[in-house]
């Protein structure tokens, strides 16, 4: 089985571990494939002018750089730890209102998407990028109350078609609501610092490529969560 | 008057001892070779064992771990030993024998409850299980350089040699608790195993680096003997002595990397090796708050207030302590920012608060289990219901008494 968390910040946006460090550190401690999903944040509300104002979101003009600097890095990890890297981004739709907010991975993105188009265009570029699209911490959290992001939930029978897995565990908290609806699933650490490394993880029962890890979860065949504890 | 002068004497002696420390450490790091192998132009390299007894995810496990995959020299077994399965530092070591599929490593798994020293405990299997006849005793946080093996087997071609430790150097600091334990590391503890070895003649045995003959142990009893023991590190040392053999501190430096731990961490640490020194050390641990100078020149701010004298004496230790541990953090060649050492008098004050606490308390957590500890260190189980503190407080006057 495969160790993964594929769900992780970086000082690329609101992390506080910078990418080569957040490597290292899942590299040391034996993990098998991470995907580095930095915030791409829409920029047509306050609350996403503050973020792309002190840089906590990725940009059109910075994800070129950002992609590069993960390949560089992917390359450098698969050679000392036999770590997978996959490039990644949170589409980050907030709202004043936690109803009307939702954060979306695509992992395995190639080209920027903006988080200021809507659900549905978002969607179906991901799509044609074959991007793995994972609806992150759809329930309330015990953490994160001040910015729950309920939208894709509460608009699942819209949405449920285009999403290819629900993060059924977040960091401490698990969402048993998706397991009973049958929804394929994942988990994830939301890692922005290095506590949160110890949370819950994904385990994959396939093969160590890109290619296989999305197919895998898509069919929701092989896989597993556990909460990863030291 | 005469005590703020009292206070001043003091603190001049705990420099003295801190200015001999750093003479100690120049001496011994300068040395380009160790004292037990210069006689021998001919170096010999017998087959090595290394036990490696894990438990959970050190900072840089998958790098110290490689470190001693990639040992110049000729002929070493790697033994890795868990309590569980499940442990998270398995899967660690299973990545590490994908990337060396040519060298001999080998994973032993045993839930062992033969004593209470969990690190012994974890020993007990690799130790039958190795093949050759000497063992070098290795913790998870030890990471190594590729003459490591070569250099610290070295004074072993001297027959009189019982046992070979290292000293050690803490780095990789990226918090506030990994900070403290790596200044501690690099000025209190490489100071005084240095000091105690050059002027007193005293070997003190750090357990992260043991290489030891199998004949020697099983002449002291083997690993049976210290399986209640908590310093067994120190202990194993002693009867080496006892045994006539020597023990030679190596000047190789080894690295610990301590990178991510909190504060608590820090703190149960040192109140940990602070109840061991008690118990070992007796009425020598009092001497001990005396070489920590800049506790000492705190002590004067809550007597007399804070006046000029009271803050120029804290301020002008302060300074000397911060410019002594940064040479010798310099010396043991420390990758640490210079602005960290600023750090160094928080450190020593907390340092000094911690060391009261082996006097109020005789227990120990390790490992995630309660202990009590008696005369040498030896453990007991600490009983969790009715009457624990009577059972404390008895306790305690009985290893006193004894």
């Amino acid at each position: 089985m495969l160790l993964c968390d594929l769900h992780i910040h970086t000082t690329h946006s609101d992390g506080s571990v910078e990418l080569r460090r957040t490597v290292d550190l899942f590299g040391q401690a034996g993990f098998d494939v991470i995907a580095i999903t930095d915030h791409v944040v829409n920029g047509d509300n306050a609350f996403g002018k503050l973020a792309r104002r002190f840089n906590f979101s990725i940009k059109e003009d910075s994800f070129k750089a950002y992609m590069s600097h993960i390949t560089q890095e992917a390359e450098r990890a698969w050679d000392r730890y036999g770590l997978l890297v996959i490039p990644g981004v949170e589409i980050t739709k907030n709202s004043f209102s936690s109803d009307k907010s939702a954060h979306i991975l695509l992992i395995d993105i190639k080209e920027f998407i903006p988080a200021s188009w809507g659900y549905e265009k978002i969607f179906l570029e991901a799509k044609k990028q074959d991007a793995l699209i994972v609806a992150c911490h759809p329930h309330r959290t015990s953490e994160k109350s001040f910015i729950d992001t309920l939208f894709l939930w509460n608009n699942r029978d819209k949405y449920a078609r285009y999403i290819d897995a629900w993060e059924i565990a977040n960091r401490d908290d698990v969402f048993n609501v998706i397991s009973l609806k049958k929804y394929p699933y994942i988990a994830g650490s939301d890692f922005h610092k290095v506590r949160h490394l110890y949370s819950w993880k994904s385990m994959l029962n396939c093969k160590k490529d890109i290619e296989s890890i999305k197919q895998c979860i898509r069919s929701n065949w092989g896989v597993a969560i556990t909460l990863f504890r030291n | 008057m005469v005590l703020f002068w009292i206070f001043g004497v003091v603190i001049l002696w705990g420099l003295i001892i801190y200015g001999l420390q750093i003479i100690a450490v120049r001496s011994t790091l300068s040395s380009s070779k160790n004292r037990e192998g210069n006689s021998n132009p001919v170096q010999s390299f017998p087959p090595i064992s290394i036990l490696k007894p894990l438990k959970g995810l050190e900072d840089n496990l998958f790098g110290n771990l490689e470190s001693f995959c990639l040992q110049d020299y000729p002929e070493y077994e790697v033994i890795c030993s868990f309590q569980d399965e499940n442990d998270p530092a398995h899967k660690v070591v299973q990545k590490i024998k994908e990337k060396f599929p040519d060298m001999p490593i080998s994973i032993i798994i045993e839930r062992c409850y033969r004593g209470f020293n969990p690190k012994v405990n974890n020993m007990f299997l690799a130790y039958q299980y190795s093949k050759y006849p000497t063992i070098l005793i290795s913790d998870s946080n030890v990471m190594v350089d590729k003459d490591y093996l070569k250099t610290i087997v070295k004074p072993m071609d001297n027959p009189k040699v019982g046992l070979v430790c290292n000293l050690i150097k803490g780095t990789g600091g990226k918090s506030i608790g990994s900070i403290f334990e790596n200044l501690h590391l690099n000025s209190f503890i490489l100071g005084n195993v240095c000091f105690l070895d050059k002027y007193l003649r005293i070997p003190c045995v750090v357990g992260k680096s043991m290489l030891i003959r199998k004949r020697d142990l099983e002449a002291i009893g083997g690993l049976r003997s210290f399986k209640d023991i908590l310093a067994e590190d120190h202990f194993i040392g002693e009867k080496i002595r006892q045994l006539k053999r020597r023990v030679v501190i190596s000047n190789y430096l080894i690295n610990n990397v301590n990178e991510y731990w909190g504060l608590k961490k820090f703190i149960n640490r040192h109140v940990r090796w602070g109840k061991m020194r008690w118990k070992i050390g007796g009425m020598q641990y009092l001497f001990e708050l005396t070489i920590n100078p800049v506790f000492i020149a705190c002590l004067p701010l809550f007597l007399f207030g804070l006046t000029g004298k009271t803050l120029s004496l804290l301020f002008l230790v302060c300074l000397i302590k911060i410019i002594g541990d940064f040479y010798l953090g310099r010396k043991a060649l420390t990758p640490m920012h210079p602005l960290v050492y600023l750090l160094s008098p928080i450190k020593d004050f907390l340092i000094g608060l911690i060391w009261f606490v082996p006097f109020a308390s005789n227990t120990v957590i390790w490992r995630g289990n309660r202990y009590l500890i008696g005369k040498d260190t030896k453990l007991s189980l600490y009983p969790e219901k009715g009457g624990a503190w009577m059972y404390r407080i008895m306790h305690g006057i009985k290893a006193r008494l004894v």
